[in-house]
């Protein structure tokens, strides 16, 4: 996860950059060492570094770092030439490199010949098992072919051995939702929140998903990492406050019969509405 | 003993500058020898999903509290089940690091290269510090000392009346050897090989003998060991 300093640091070079203020190769370094997605900027100032001789040999050896983030944005943005120029100019250099290899899978993956892709991915994991990159692009291959069960068997198999990567747990989750298995989703948000308790965004993913279970035990639940959500988030996040809202709601329309539901936390209830009411004014105005 | 002894300016010239020179040039000497004779480790497929598991079980216990207590108890089950738990490790068979370690040969062969490119060129400095620059006050210390670094401080000057603040050329030695790791990781980068003080510390910190520490199990108690709380306060 970004911090907020790297955060503005990162948008204050940005800006910079744009603005025609020099400090690219910073940009560009600070977005690898984040690794974030800004594929457009990268694409562009990249180019920029890359297409004059005189910037590109005042590099030195890190020039064909910057070959390499250059190709990957490019493919991001599906300019395919520009990508194939730089892989094509690295595989001159390292003709017998895994890395360009692996750039060179991505290429045909960004092409669209899945086949081929999935053969290059497979010879490359032959070669070394623990690549974890080259198993996260073939999971990534088959989800772009809609192969949504072929991504999660593929995910699954690589979570046995790696299982403490929480980037692989929370693409798992985001699969399993979007196939509506809520219990294995709710699963993995647990794993997320046991490696990253201080993270609200996980808090509040597991709370939706007990949510949409449903059940009185589930509601409860839900209502309590709602609450925890607000209290991690200070009370900003408008979607916690709303979601403790409908558990509420929910609680008291399908339970209100039974004498549980009539003692239900009515103060918990007032404060929800009350601060929710709030936050949305706040918002907006 | 406080009257002041002028030292010759050639001392500056002919000692201190060249074994500060010789020091750096031993030490990026080092520094690239030891990226060159850096071996390429294949990890072991056990090892690594090994240390995965300790690490997300090391999650699971550290953030137990934040989970309902079904799951809490359904992954501890996963770890620590009698017959097919993935920390379970049956009574006969830990297995031990340190033996470990000195079985397998590539890991051995690494520590050694290691400790020998440390001791060698250390050895090889003092003695040639000793054998030319001995015999002769080098330098004056600032601030006074006691009579006890005495023995330390000035080992090739047999006069007793010497002040203390005028030591030997080795004391100049070992004052380069702990100070130029910052100038090192100035020019060299922050992941250098002449953190020798650090690799020091380490080796004598392996007094609390490793054998006996077994990580999986040390995990696997202090999750059996768990009393779950949740949160009970909402």
């Amino acid at each position: 996860m970004v911090t907020k300093t790297e955060e503005t640091q990162l948008n204050r070079l940005e800006s910079q950059v744009d603005n025609g203020g020099g400090g690219a190769w910073e940009y560009l370094c600070l977005v690898r060492k984040l690794k974030v997605r800004r594929s457009v900027k990268v694409l562009k100032h990249g180019l920029w570094i890359l297409n004059d001789s005189k910037k590109r040999s005042s590099l030195g050896p890190e020039e064909w770092t910057l070959y390499e983030q250059v190709a990957v944005a490019a493919m991001d943005c599906q300019s395919l030439d520009v990508a194939k120029d730089c892989v094509n100019v690295l595989q001159k250099k390292f003709p017998e490199s895994k890395r360009v290899g692996r750039l060179e899978a991505m290429l045909l993956e960004a092409k669209g010949s899945w086949g081929e892709a999935e053969k290059a991915y497979s010879s490359l994991l032959e070669d070394n098992p623990f690549d974890q990159v080259v198993h996260k692009r073939r999971v990534a291959l088959v989800k772009a072919q809609g192969n949504l069960s072929g991504a999660i068997d593929f995910l699954n198999k690589y979570l046995e051995t790696f299982m403490a990567d929480h980037d692989a747990w929370r693409e798992l989750a985001e699969i399993y939702i979007s196939l509506q298995m809520y219990k294995q989703a709710a699963f993995c948000y647990e794993e997320l929140i046991l490696s990253q308790p201080t993270v609200p965004l996980y808090h509040l993913a597991y709370a939706d998903v007990l949510y949409t279970l449903g059940g009185i035990e589930n509601l409860l639940t839900a209502k309590k990492y709602y609450s925890i959500t607000i209290d991690l988030t200070g009370g900003k996040n408008t979607r916690a406050l709303f979601g403790n809202l409908s558990v509420h709601v929910s609680y008291c329309t399908a339970f209100k019969r039974t004498k549980q539901g009539r003692q239900g936390q009515s103060r918990l209830a007032i404060f929800g509405v009350s601060s929710f009411g709030e936050r949305v004014q706040a918002e907006s105005f | 003993m406080a009257e002041d002894l002028v030292l010759d300016t050639a001392i500056r010239d002919w000692v201190l500058i060249p074994l500060t020179v010789v020091m750096i040039l031993i030490g990026i000497l080092r520094y690239f020898v030891s990226k060159l004779m850096q071996s390429q480790q294949t990890p072991d497929a056990k090892v690594v999903k090994e240390g995965q598991v300790v690490v997300r079980a090391r999650n699971l216990r550290a953030g137990a509290n934040f989970i309902p207590a079904k799951s809490f108890r359904a992954r501890r089950a996963y770890f620590s089940n009698e017959e097919n738990g993935l920390l379970h490790v049956p009574k006969g068979q830990g297995q031990n690091p340190q033996a470990q370690m000195f079985s397998d040969p590539n890991m051995a062969m690494d520590m050694m290269k290691k400790n020998l490119s440390m001791i060698i060129p250390q050895t090889l400095t003092f003695a040639w510090v000793n054998f030319f620059f001995s015999g002769f006050v080098a330098a004056k210390i600032p601030f006074p000392l006691t009579q006890r670094f005495r023995s330390m401080l000035q080992n090739g000057i047999d006069l007793s009346t010497v002040d203390v603040s005028y030591v030997s050329s080795r004391s100049w030695y070992f004052l380069n050897l702990f100070g130029l790791r910052g100038l090192f990781s100035l020019i060299l980068g922050e992941e250098n090989a002449m953190d020798d003080t650090q690799r020091m510390m380490q080796m004598g910190g392996f007094g609390f003998d490793p054998t006996k520490i077994d990580t999986a199990k040390v995990v696997l108690t202090g999750i059996d060991g768990y009393c779950h709380w949740g949160y009970t306060a909402l």
